[in-house]
């Protein structure tokens, strides 16, 4: 049992030896005091000193521009254009923005005075060009295409931003409209279909984005005077231009305006906070501690294993936590200020930049104990796998890119809180944190979400702690000496020091090939559905899935176990298992499907509706046009033979080399449904293989394995495809139901399903359970050793457990 | 106290294959002994020793510290071992008399009586200079007091010294020799790794001499002149090592 007086005795003296420690106290305690004002004032100086530069807008043609209204007025647009603006100075400066170099003479020469940077005269040249580049005739389109381009290397190596080409004899068709409609106050009939002024600009280009943005905003408005002059003649309404839109009402408030700021901020500050305020501390009290000799020290005093990480992750906990508040609480106080002080207009446009009321502070604080204990259980981990500080500091950039990678994925506008993602490490978290920012006072319905998000969130923490454990009670890793990696001599070493069964490394990246395939096959096979008629789409469809499980599942798996172990019967269990296993296996798929489509029916709320291309295959599989045969060998037995070879074969055998059987079983098992990639099938495909990993030990064969996973999915099969025709000819309706499409089980069903299931899987599970937690007392072998020594060690805790009883 | 049989432990190493560090030594020392573990370096003696104070777990073999196995009941060995050796450093940030203090606390000493022994080793031990002397200022002299007071505040039974004198100066060292035979003479049961052979001819009741996990010859100095005929310690000791060497040789021939 824990010695929690160890636990806390180490607390202190970790935290006061950190305290003690003034660049500790630096970073984490002055730092964000200071830095965030300074960061503030900073950025304070710099827009108050910013002076934006004046971009040049080149007008071709401009004696061709009517004199009323007028556009141009000595080298900038008419400020009267610039509507958006209230403030009259304002408007003066955003007028200011644009210098316009008209062909007029003399303007050139004006602007090359004010500003030469600019160079007019040069830009005039280039526009000129241009303007004959793209006038040059029409023609085909490749003709079009061509003449575009080279106008655009023209225009890119000029150094215009944007140019308006206005055509000649534009003004005189102006005029020539309005004189009409002045004389007959009536708009019927006037051509107006003359050439218009263009506007050239590269979208590609950012500056020439923004001034085409602002040009073509003034250039509205004055069409716009133009147009209501022209109603007005033609003794129409001004608003005869809008029949359908009124204006908008917009109902924000200035909290709302601040809370969407905080709601995207904090969660991400608050991610990234923790994980550097807990990445550091534990660098330095793992790796820094076997740097400077006192692990060892710590080592043999009493405190076990447990207790020391313990006191340890306590440690990182309160410093990451102390981290992440500090830096919020100095960031929101600063913001809040510099908002504030802002001259008027800069940061106007966000609103009052309120504080986030008391209740937000409450989530935050709330979501960060989880989060912190995460990160701090995480970073104590990697911590330990490090041999120096230098090691461990090398750790955080992936680490950092995860988790920042996340949480940008929440902060997304679309991405909201469902049932699903609130279970996800970190995404829940993040997710419901901007939930409740965003609207404080009315997220009465993020608040189902808080018991499932926190309660992950702390098995998760648990989970990572356990892990951290783990590894410290490893010599190999607490003791970890210089190695040189040299890839012949690993090559070497792994084909010629073979084991009878692979090891968990192995095991892990057969997994991981095995979602990679998995990866570039999806592609694959969507490409090539796309190109199939209706009518094959059944069969090739399930030719595919064949060829898919075959390569990708069973072979990365037999190739390897070939190719890496000693003993290919016994990484994938080829024996016989007897006929007592042989009969559960075929009796417990009968028994339990009925309650997996209960379960599954009654989970729908959770897991939502499938995705269209699982809805594709499961209509596939009911398809009457493909023979029942094929369907079965596609969804029944190419799965139980291939997916059983691959997870309770290799990978089971890889995971469970240490003697750790409910790992193995338990990790093979979420593997193998993360493998089903739909939220769906993960959860009913875990549960499978747990039963699956289970029989496969208990047996010592895979035989068993495969005919449960066999009567499953044939159940399945039938199930979909004859449910209905079963439904309508049974005479036991009491215990069938058709709802949704699909046969049901009634209450009677599933009472004799659960009263025979039971006993079963108790039969089944118990002695792993308890043959596991003997072993467990006897604390488990180390990897790597040879195959002699550790069956040794297996026989002496053995021997110690029959001793003991 | 210490029983030690056929004790084993093996590494993998990617260049060298399985290395055998330690191969089924066994010897036994009794309270009241002080009980030598001489050889070279790389003889497996750290390794050894860092068994029995259950940092490492045995590959095969059994090792038992008052009655207690090492791989089954860590916990009740540890409570019951002082162990010293180059790599038990001392915190820098913390005081001779804090670091002292907190592992009596973990060794469970209630308060009172922490106090009082604290206060008798550091007089013993001539320590009160430096009591609130930081870690990081002491000199080595300083760091190995501290570390054997670190060692006995909580009076085991059992003493483990892995080349405690190892980069000392004369002067400290022969104050540390003389605090271990003091302690021997308190009734305590010491086992003690060196490659110095005067030491071993000062201090030792008894010696074990190892090379390359193996114990090629055990018993008391006197005994160990007479069995193989050596009056100096050194030679004998290299004529064992070469005598191994060679039937190693012989035997990969």
């Amino acid at each position: 049992m824990l010695n929690w007086r160890n636990v806390s005795l180490i607390f202190q003296r970790e935290v006061r030896d950190q305290l003690r420690d003034r660049r500790t106290l630096f970073m984490i305690a002055v730092l964000p005091l200071l830095l965030y004002p300074a960061l503030g004032l900073g950025m304070m100086q710099l827009t108050l000193v910013f002076r934006e530069q004046p971009r040049a807008v080149v007008i071709l043609g401009a004696e061709n521009l009517p004199n009323e209204p007028v556009l141009v007025q000595g080298d900038r647009f008419a400020e009267q254009w610039f509507t958006d603006i209230d403030d009259p100075v304002r408007r003066a400066s955003a007028a200011a923005r644009l210098v316009v170099i008209t062909d007029q003479p003399g303007s050139a020469e004006r602007v090359a005075k004010d500003d030469p940077a600019l160079k007019p005269l040069v830009l005039l040249e280039r526009a000129r060009e241009i303007r004959e580049s793209l006038a040059n005739g029409g023609g085909a389109p490749e003709a079009k295409e061509q003449k575009r381009q080279r106008s655009g290397e023209l225009f890119g190596k000029s150094g215009l931003q944007v140019l308006v080409v206005v055509p000649p004899e534009f003004r005189k068709h102006l005029e020539r409209v309005r004189e009409q409609l002045k004389s007959r106050r009536d708009g019927a009939g006037i051509p107006t279909d003359y050439e218009r002024p263009r506007i050239v600009f590269n979208k590609a280009d950012e500056k020439s984005q923004i001034t085409f943005n602002r040009v073509s905003d003034v250039l509205e408005k004055w069409e716009t005077s133009i147009l209501d002059d022209w109603l007005r003649l033609a003794e129409l309404d001004q608003s005869f231009t809008h029949p359908v839109l009124g204006d908008p009402v917009d109902v924000s408030l200035a909290e709302q305006m601040a809370a969407g700021i905080w709601s995207k901020l904090f969660p991400a500050l608050l991610v990234i906070m923790s994980v550097t305020g807990a990445f550091y501390p534990a660098i330095d009290l793992v790796a820094g501690e076997k740097e400077r000799g006192t692990m060892e020290t710590l080592l043999i005093c009493p405190a076990t294993r447990t207790e020391i990480v313990l006191g340890k992750f306590f440690t990182v906990f309160l410093f990451s936590c102390t981290t992440a508040l500090l830096n919020l609480a100095s960031m929101g106080l600063t913001g809040k200020h510099i908002a504030g002080m802002a001259p008027a207009g800069v940061l106007a446009r966000g609103g009052d930049v309120a504080f986030p009321p008391l209740s937000a502070v409450f989530w935050i604080v709330a979501i960060l104990v989880p989060l912190a204990a995460l990160f701090s259980a995480l970073c104590l981990a990697l911590a330990t796998f490090a041999r120096s500080s230098k090691e461990g500091q090398y750790y955080l950039t992936p680490l950092l890119m995860v988790t920042l990678g996340l949480t940008m994925f929440c902060l997304s506008p679309g991405v909201d809180l469902t049932p699903q993602y609130s279970v996800l490490p970190i995404v829940g978290a993040a997710l419901l944190l901007k939930g409740l920012l965003l609207s404080p006072l009315h997220s009465g319905a993020l608040y189902i979400y808080v018991g499932p998000v926190l309660a992950t969130s702390l098995i998760y923490s648990a989970l990572a702690l356990w892990w951290a454990i783990d590894q410290f009670k490893r010599e190999e890793v607490l003791f970890r000496e210089g190695e040189r990696f040299e890839l012949r001599l690993w090559i070497k070493h792994l084909l010629r020091d073979k084991e009878p069964t692979p090891s968990f490394s192995e095991a892990a990246f057969c997994f991981v090939l095995i979602m990679l395939l998995q990866f570039f096959a999806t592609g694959f096979l969507r490409a090539r559905m796309i190109t199939t008629t209706a009518g094959d789409f059944g069969r090739v469809l399930m030719q595919l899935m064949i060829m898919q499980q075959l390569a990708i599942v069973a072979c990365p798996a037999l190739m390897m176990g070939v190719m890496l172990t000693t003993s290919v019967r016994r990484t994938f269990r080829i024996n016989w298992p007897g006929w007592k296993m042989l009969g559960s296996a075929a009796l417990l798929p009968l028994v339990l499907h009925p309650v997996s489509v209960e379960l599954l029916g009654r989970l729908k709320w959770f897991f939502g509706e499938l995705p269209p291309e699982a809805r594709k295959a499961m209509a596939a599989m009911g398809d009457s046009a493909v023979p029942l045969w094929f369907v079965l060998l596609t969804f029944a037995i190419a799965p139980a033979v291939c997916e059983e070879i691959a997870f309770r074969g290799f990978i089971l055998s890889g995971l469970g080399r240490r003697g750790r059987v409910l790992l193995a079983v338990g990790l093979s098992s979420v593997a193998f449904g993360i493998m089903h990639m739909i939220p769906e099938q993960v959860f009913n495909a875990s549960l499978m293989g747990l039963v699956l990993g289970t029989l496969a030990v208990r047996s010592g064969s895979i035989l068993p394995c495969v005919v449960f996973h066999l009567l499953t999915n044939t159940l399945g099969v039938l199930h979909g495809r004859f449910g209905e025709v079963w439904y309508e000819t049974t005479q036991m309706k009491a215990f069938f139901a058709f709802e949704g499409g699909m046969l049901r089980y009634r209450a009677p069903m599933l009472v004799v399903c659960i009263a025979i299931a039971a006993p079963l899987l108790w039969w089944l599970f118990r002695p792993l359970v308890t043959s596991e937690s003997e072993m467990n007392a006897a604390r488990e072998p180390d990897e790597d050793l040879d195959a002699a020594a550790q069956s040794e060690r297996h026989d002496r805790a053995k021997a110690l457990a029959t001793h003991r009883e | 106290m210490i029983h030690v049989n056929r004790l084993t432990k093996s590494f993998r190493d990617l260049r060298r294959g399985t290395v055998t560090a330690v191969d089924r030594v066994s010897f036994d020392v009794r309270p009241g002994e002080i009980f030598g573990l001489l050889g070279p370096n790389g003889a497996g003696k750290t390794t050894c020793l860092r068994i029995l104070s259950t940092v490492l777990r045995p590959t095969a073999g059994i090792a038992t510290i008052a009655g207690f196995n090492v791989d089954t009941h860590p916990a009740e060995v540890r409570a019951r071992i002082g162990f010293m050796s180059g790599n038990t450093g001392v915190y820098d940030r913390m005081t001779a008399r804090e670091l002292v203090q907190y592992y009596g606390r973990l060794y469970g000493m209630p308060e009172e009586a922490l106090e009082r022994r604290l206060d008798e080793l550091f007089a013993t031990l001539q320590m009160n200079d430096f009591r609130d002397t930081l870690g990081a200022k002491m000199s080595t002299g300083m760091k190995q007091k501290v570390s054997i007071a670190r060692t006995i505040i909580h009076d085991p039974p059992v003493m483990i010294f892995d080349e405690p004198t190892a980069g000392l100066d004369v002067l400290v060292a022969r104050a540390l020799l003389k605090t271990i035979a003091s302690l021997k003479s308190q009734g305590k049961c010491i086992i003690f790794s060196t490659h110095i052979m005067r030491e071993v001819e000062k201090l030792c009741d008894r010696v074990a001499i190892i090379h390359k996990g193996r114990i090629l010859a055990e018993g008391s100095v006197a005994e160990l002149e007479r069995r193989y005929g050596q009056h100096d310690m050194e030679e004998l000791f290299f004529d064992l090592i070469s005598k191994h060497e060679r039937e190693a040789a012989g035997i990969a021939c």
